[in-house]
């Protein structure tokens, strides 16, 4: 198979993105037809409530290969690209996201791809611009997950990722609510390369998350793929036990072998300080993973798809411009 | 088949479109009305086009769980259409409707319900035909009663029907306008590029997707229509494939069925067959849509069709490609909220005695012409 012979598909969540999708769409389409006869672009609309539809839908009258799908309300960004994994044909599907990826680097990451691995990760080459704290924090996250949970998920890693068919096989059938496309894609398997390229702002003033949702998304991250946490508070269990344990031994020998015992009220409160803290700390990391039980056994449907458009061009036919393209809304709202 | 025609001749009817509505109302009208009638076809046979050119499909219902309507009189159609063209059925092949798990409009447990209310026949595929489906993306797979025509025997049939009848056919002759005149209707027509003129008392428009280029031409209003140019890939299936016809349901899907005249398959996609569409009476000026459809281009999306077919069914894979039947399709714009096939049947369109009839399913036939018959009805009785 040649490189004009291979299908090649784009993924991108969208909300609210009317400033930039333009651009994005623009460039994406170019660089896939420069490169391959067959492609498609995905994208996902998550709700959006500004007029990124309407900017797509007029880019679906001008370029070829667009599709779009509309989640009938805001999903999250991994339940948006999870739609459009579902719905993508391509043999190799590229995930990116509009603001900060660069479609120039598309065809190299499928070409890695298709030399063998079957997912290409994009690991950005810099962090400029982050706080202190969110950069000391990304690396203890990065430490905690590599070093203890002995998962994958390398450092500085993207959503900007290249998947084989095998892959994106794989991972939609994972139908887990809790899903980060950058774990699964490990989980799956098939062999993966890393791969570095500078990150691009298509904002003036990138949409970044704060502190607080950074460490939810952290804590998220963890418990839906290890349940460490939850291990180590068991071991702490065993450990306080056996002191509480052997603890009652000394008391109960205490008081057998002396014959006046002054009530220790510093041993007490401190046992029973301990403990109880113990006791929350089990209760806060057990509650964590019964709701992510809760959620998970109720098996909803992961979205809604509200419609999905697609391009239908006439293309080249300079003697006929009278050709009307627009889906029947649009000639509705006309009328 | 009449080569000439007597221009002094005068018609009771003179019906504009040689496809299967038009061929069957002209039959139906001089046979059981006992009309005179002059069938007139611009290209140089009967029933080549869309008539032909389509899934083959005599629908039982199956296909329109969101339109009840089209669903029922399929249902109830499909058997008289079955009973009146027996030799043109195809039935050796086993139908399977599958639903789709993501991206449906309608669930497994909606469409056996739907199935049962129009009562049509759905039992659960067996488990080789299951296996070929992949579990992940299709909920259930049913096996249904579901039968094909043969187009080309169609024609044979309807050319035996409309010689049964006496029907005056002219090939290769274009309805180029219709007038009123002081006693009934006159139709321009052009044949072999030389013009004469037909007198009739009615004129039934059944051009499908060139209805609106006739009304253009006689000076009448666009009647609001939705044309699409459409691809279907005909391929060669692999051996386990052969006697299967396999529709996944309902939504951005595709349909395998066999198209009997060619031996071969039809695959098409509800993305992927529509290459372009067009309103007409929207951008002002009218487009025929032939000739538009002969401008342009036929670049396959068989590749696409492919891709994405075989997710739901490896085997498809295997599929070859050996050619496209490409058509323009013609609809209703109000079709496209509800997915119906409503025949739209139009009465003293701006002339008394002028019809139009865009047709559908091909089994819904029957309901156009009881439509037809009570028009013919009521006019003896005004007279």
């Amino acid at each position: 198979m040649t490189s004009a012979d291979c299908f090649a598909s784009v993924v991108a969540p969208l909300e609210n993105d009317e400033d930039i999708v333009r651009a994005f769409v623009v460039e994406v389409c170019s660089t896939l037809q420069e490169h391959y006869t067959n492609h498609e672009l995905v994208l996902v609309d998550d709700g959006s409530t500004d007029g990124t539809v309407a900017v797509v839908k007029s880019l679906m009258e001008t370029h070829e290969g667009l599709r779009l799908i509309r989640l009938s309300r805001r999903f999250g960004l991994e339940i948006a690209i999870s739609a459009g994994l579902d719905s993508v044909i391509g043999d190799f599907t590229v995930v990116m996201l509009p603001d900060t990826d660069p479609p120039g680097k598309i065809h190299e990451m499928i070409e890695r791809a298709r030399q063998g691995a079957g997912i290409v990760y994009g690991i950005r080459s810099n962090r400029d611009g982050q706080s202190l704290t969110t950069k000391l924090g990304t690396a203890g996250f990065y430490w905690y997950h590599s070093r203890v949970l002995k998962l994958r998920l390398p450092k500085d890693s993207t959503h900007f990722r290249t998947l084989s068919r095998q892959a994106v096989n794989a991972i939609t059938s994972i139908r887990d609510h809790g899903r980060y496309l950058r774990t699964l894609s490990h989980y799956v398997g098939y062999g993966s390369q890393s791969f570095t390229y500078d990150p691009i702002q298509r904002r003036e003033r990138p949409r970044s998350k704060g502190f607080i949702e950074q460490v939810e998304l952290a804590l998220d991250i963890i418990i839906s793929n290890s349940v460490h946490p939850l291990r180590s508070v068991v071991w702490i269990g065993y450990g306080l036990a056996f002191l509480n344990f052997s603890y009652t031994v000394y008391v109960v020998s205490m008081y057998l072998l002396k014959e006046t015992v002054a009530e220790g009220w510093a041993t007490t409160s401190l046992q029973i300080a301990t403990t109880s803290a113990f006791l929350f700390l089990l209760l806060a990391v057990i509650s964590q993973y019964l709701g992510r039980l809760v959620m998970e056994s109720k098996g909803r449907p992961l979205y809604y798809v509200m419609e999905e458009l697609q391009s239908r061009t006439v293309m080249a036919d300079e003697e006929r411009p009278n050709v009307v393209t627009e889906s029947l809304d649009d000639a509705r709202r006309k009328e | 088949m009449h080569a000439q025609m007597d221009i002094t001749a005068r018609y009771d009817d003179v019906v504009v479109g040689g496809g299967f509505y038009g061929c069957m109302l002209a039959a139906h009208l001089s046979r059981s009305c006992g009309r005179r009638v002059l069938l007139l076809e611009a290209a140089g046979e009967l029933l080549g086009r869309a008539s032909f050119a389509n899934q083959a499909r005599v629908h039982n219902g199956y296909h329109y769980p969101r339109s009840f309507l089209t669903a029922y009189r399929s249902r109830v159609n499909c058997e008289r259409f079955v009973r009146e063209f027996e030799a043109c059925v195809v039935d050796d092949f086993e139908k399977h409707y599958a639903i789709g798990r993501n991206f449906s409009n309608v669930s497994a447990a909606q469409f056996e319900l739907f199935c049962r209310r129009i009562g049509a026949v759905l039992e659960p595929a067996s488990p080789e035909v299951e296996g070929l489906f992949e579990p992940r993306l299709v909920e259930r797979v049913y096996r249904a009663s579901e039968v094909a025509f043969d187009a080309s025997k169609l024609r044979e049939a309807m050319i035996d029907r409309l010689q049964d009848g006496q029907v005056e056919v002219l090939l290769g002759a274009e309805a180029h306008r219709v007038r009123q005149a002081h006693d009934g209707l006159q139709v321009d027509v052009h044949v072999a590029a030389e013009p004469s003129v037909v007198a009739t008392k009615q004129v039934f428009n059944c051009t499908y997707s060139g209805l609106n280029r006739l009304l253009s031409r006689s000076g009448l209003r666009p009647i609001p229509l939705k044309h699409e140019w459409t691809e279907m890939a005909l391929v060669e299936v692999p051996e386990r494939l052969a006697n299967l016809g396999i529709t996944i349901m309902c939504g951005p899907f595709f349909s395998l069925m066999p198209f009997p005249p060619r031996g071969m398959h039809t695959l098409s996609h509800v993305r992927y067959t529509p290459h372009h569409e067009w309103l007409d009476g929207n951008s002002g000026r009218l487009l025929d849509p032939y000739a538009l459809a002969q401008s342009l281009p036929r670049k396959s999306h068989f590749r696409p069709m492919l891709q994405d077919a075989r997710r739901y069914v490896p085997a498809i894979g295997e599929c070859r490609h050996v050619d496209s039947l490409w058509e323009v399709k013609t609809v209703l714009p109000r079709s496209e909220v509800d997915d119906s096939r409503p025949i739209l049947f139009k009465k003293d369109y701006g002339m008394p005695g002028l019809f139009c009839i865009l047709g559908s399913k091909i089994d819904n036939v029957f309901d156009m012409l009881g439509f037809a018959e009570a028009t013919f009805v009521e006019s003896q009785r005004r007279a």
